[in-house]
């Protein structure tokens, strides 16, 4: 079983030991995992902006990439949704590329989605001391269907989930609508932090890395330094 | 109705400045997000009678111009005259005729949003026609010197009861009360008046249906009923997508209208008005007009924009919208607020004036998830964002900036060198703690919270560094 790692381009960026979380969850699934070394971005931001060129040429290049292998596991619902079911539209009119698109998209799973349902992952490394509440992600959530899977592995790893109000709810981040309209935005992860709060969680715990930045950056300017903020692939291998 | 979309960002940040606005929006979230959801369950299956519903209102706007003339046919043949109009100046202008002919000196109405988009309150005024809103809210509104509603179907949804309180003992100079019953008897009380003086009623229409020649309303105060019915002349105003073919058809469409707006199983009245008054029946207009709108929509129609027109009005898309639960409706500028406004304004009013809509969106998707008609809301405004790309309607730093990143991003090595200079750079911008406060290069997101800094390093180097 060949696995490809796309660590997305914010793990790369921001959160790198995201990435070598993932890649340990892999290795403890019994994969031979490989990451790709000239990925960059999936292309998300450009398509959600309306730049269709950029992003058909962005797509190519991924699917390059990783069609050689089994299977492709994203750490993120937003971007592993975006190759799986954008790339065959964003390609529509180039039906070679299409045909390629649809193939890979077939491959393609978000982490967790993979651990539960394709390894089916039931010796999780990681220990975590400490209750969590959990942010569905929008895309993850709508999209593809991941709910249950994270809680299942959250649940293996012996973590509590203390379920808040409005998990299902957007937490604001919306790519760059955070930053055209960072005051909206602001004011809708208030409301996710006040929720994820009021549960006592040590810690709030997503899949998606944008969420989480967003989530964070609220939870520090409202002065709270002590909730952890962190993705799931984290708690996953944490050892404490 | 002018337009006040352009300046979205504005009225974004007032609707956040005001406590009570705020306030008044969390007590409306929950009450229609709960509803609907108990609602839904009532159905033995609600995602078939979706894809129902959204076949209908497809099959319709495939040939609408033939179910358009059906629907003409059959009115006319019961009496009914149907009027063209191809923009609000053409409804305002008809509408003022038939109240010329039929001398009117005042119209009641119910709800019509229609009436909003062609601005046919002052219209009618400028014509010596006192228009009289009868819908409760739309009252509201009107006597608070003409205020622009904030959602669809409950246009006072942003004021709370001790605001209609103190308007409603300024307006109608009575003691003032905050008991809703007493409220609501002042307002009939006051209301009653006009139903029984005015010689024309003003009624939008939820649907028409081309097999019969009716329209359906659906409301629930009765006061559509006496706005219809009592005075002589009625004039149904509506968008040229709401017919459908059968009643059958409004029965599949009844099952998710009133879930989805309000939460209720089926609206207090559901009133089906065919043709006028015949001879020996008791009640019902002796003129009946409908004035069919344009406005926009035709243009639409083969457009990659069609699946919009399949909208049946609910609201659902804006209750559940984490944006419109946060700023309120009155924001978005224009008569229709939340994910569907955000579509149809740029659309009906011009690109170009709207420009900040379709990016005021998360992509969250709850509203393609409620959507009772499956309209794919976040890509049609993902569509218009590309649009405003094409026409050159973004601002040309946004562009380059979009252009340069994807530039790089295709280029590996020369991306490797970009983000390892700038996680480094933004780690030094952190000075070891943990989030940057003030963010230069993305001031709009250190507005109102901070920015979590980056480990210095990515993880492709150190991925890199680890294999060797």
């Amino acid at each position: 079983m060949k696995v490809a790692l796309f660590v997305t381009c914010l793990i790369d960026l921001m959160r790198p030991r995201v990435g070598f979380a993932a890649l340990e969850l892999l290795t403890a699934a019994g994969g031979e995992v490989e990451v790709p070394e000239t990925q960059t971005c999936c292309g998300q931001p450009a398509w959600n902006s309306g730049d269709r060129a950029s992003a058909i040429r962005l797509a190519k290049k991924l699917i390059a990439e990783f069609e050689g292998f089994d299977y492709v596991v994203v750490p993120s619902g937003s971007c592993a949704d975006h190759i799986k079911h954008e790339y065959p539209a964003i390609l529509g009119d180039e039906p070679e590329w299409q045909a390629r698109a649809v193939a890979l998209g077939r491959r393609v799973y978000e982490l967790t989605d993979f651990l539960v349902h394709v390894v089916r992952l039931e010796a999780v490394p990681g220990r975590f001391a400490g209750r969590v509440t959990y942010h569905d992600s929008c895309t993850g959530l709508r999209s593809l269907g991941i709910k249950a899977q994270p809680r299942a592995l959250l649940k293996r790893a012996g973590v509590e989930v203390l379920e808040m109000n409005g998990a299902e709810e957007c937490c604001g981040f919306g790519g760059t609508f955070s930053v055209k309209f960072g005051e909206i935005s602001a004011a809708i992860a208030e409301r996710k932090c006040a929720n994820a709060c009021a549960t006592g969680a040590a810690a709030i715990v997503g899949g998606d890395l944008g969420c989480l930045l967003n989530i964070e950056g609220k939870l520090r300017r409202m002065g709270d330094e002590t909730t952890q903020v962190l993705h799931i692939a984290e708690v996953l291998t944490a050892k404490s | 109705m002018k337009s006040r979309a352009h300046r979205f960002k504005e009225n974004a940040a007032a609707s956040l400045a005001n406590p009570v606005l705020q306030a008044n929006l969390r007590t409306a979230k929950g009450k229609f997000v709960d509803k609907r959801a108990i609602a839904i369950k009532e159905l033995d299956d609600f995602e078939a009678t979706r894809e129902a519903a959204k076949d209908i209102r497809n099959r319709v706007l495939e040939h609408l111009d033939l179910w358009l003339e059906k629907f003409e046919e059959v009115a006319c043949a019961r009496g009914a005259k149907v009027l063209w109009a191809k923009d609000g100046e053409e409804v305002c202008r008809l509408v003022v005729e038939i109240g010329k002919q039929h001398g009117v000196k005042k119209a009641v109405k119910s709800k019509s949003m229609l009436s909003e988009e062609a601005g046919l309150n002052q219209a009618l005024e400028a014509a010596g026609i006192r228009p009289v809103e009868t819908d409760l809210g739309e009252y509201i509104l009107q006597i608070n010197d003409n205020e622009p509603p904030s959602h669809i179907i409950a246009p006072v949804v942003h004021k709370s009861l001790d605001e209609v309180a103190d308007l409603f003992a300024k307006t109608h100079k009575t003691p003032r009360k905050t008991d809703i019953p007493a409220l609501t008897r002042e307002a009939r009380e006051v209301l009653r008046e006009h139903f029984l003086s005015a010689e024309m009623g003003i009624s939008g229409g939820n649907f028409l249906i081309a097999e019969t020649g009716s329209v359906a309303l659906v409301t629930n105060e009765g006061n559509g009923r006496m706005v219809t019915t009592l005075p002589r002349v009625h004039v149904v105003i509506t968008g040229i997508e709401k017919v459908i073919p059968t009643l059958e058809d409004l029965a599949t469409l009844m099952r998710l209208l009133p879930r989805s707006a309000t939460g209720q199983s089926i609206s207090n009245y559901v009133s089906l008005l065919t043709g006028v008054k015949a001879a020996g029946e008791s009640d019902g207009p002796e003129h009946l007009y409908f004035i069919l709108v344009d406005s926009g929509r035709a243009g639409l129609v083969g457009s990659e924009f069609q699946d919009m027109l399949r909208c049946i009005r609910c609201g659902a898309c804006m209750n559940h919208c984490p944006v419109y639960q946060t700023i309120g409706g009155q924001a978005y500028g224009w008569g229709y607020p939340g994910p569907m406004g955000s579509v149809l304004t740029p659309l009906y009013t011009g690109l170009e004036n709207a420009l900040d809509l379709p990016h005021a969106a998360t992509l969250c998707n709850q509203c393609g998830v409620v959507c009772p008609v499956k309209i794919p809301l976040p890509d049609l405004l993902r569509r218009l964002r590309e649009k405003q790309l094409e026409n050159h309607l973004r601002p040309w730093f946004e562009r380059m900036a979009l252009k340069a990143w994807a530039w790089v991003a295709e280029r590996p090595s020369l991306y490797a060198l970009a983000t390892r200079f700038g996680v480094r750079y933004l780690a030094w911008l952190a000075g070891g703690q943990k989030s940057i406060p003030l963010l230069g290069i993305a001031p709009g997101w250190t507005q109102g919270r901070d920015f979590p800094a980056p480990e210095g390093k990515t993880f492709r180097e150190l991925y890199r560094a680890r294999s060797r």
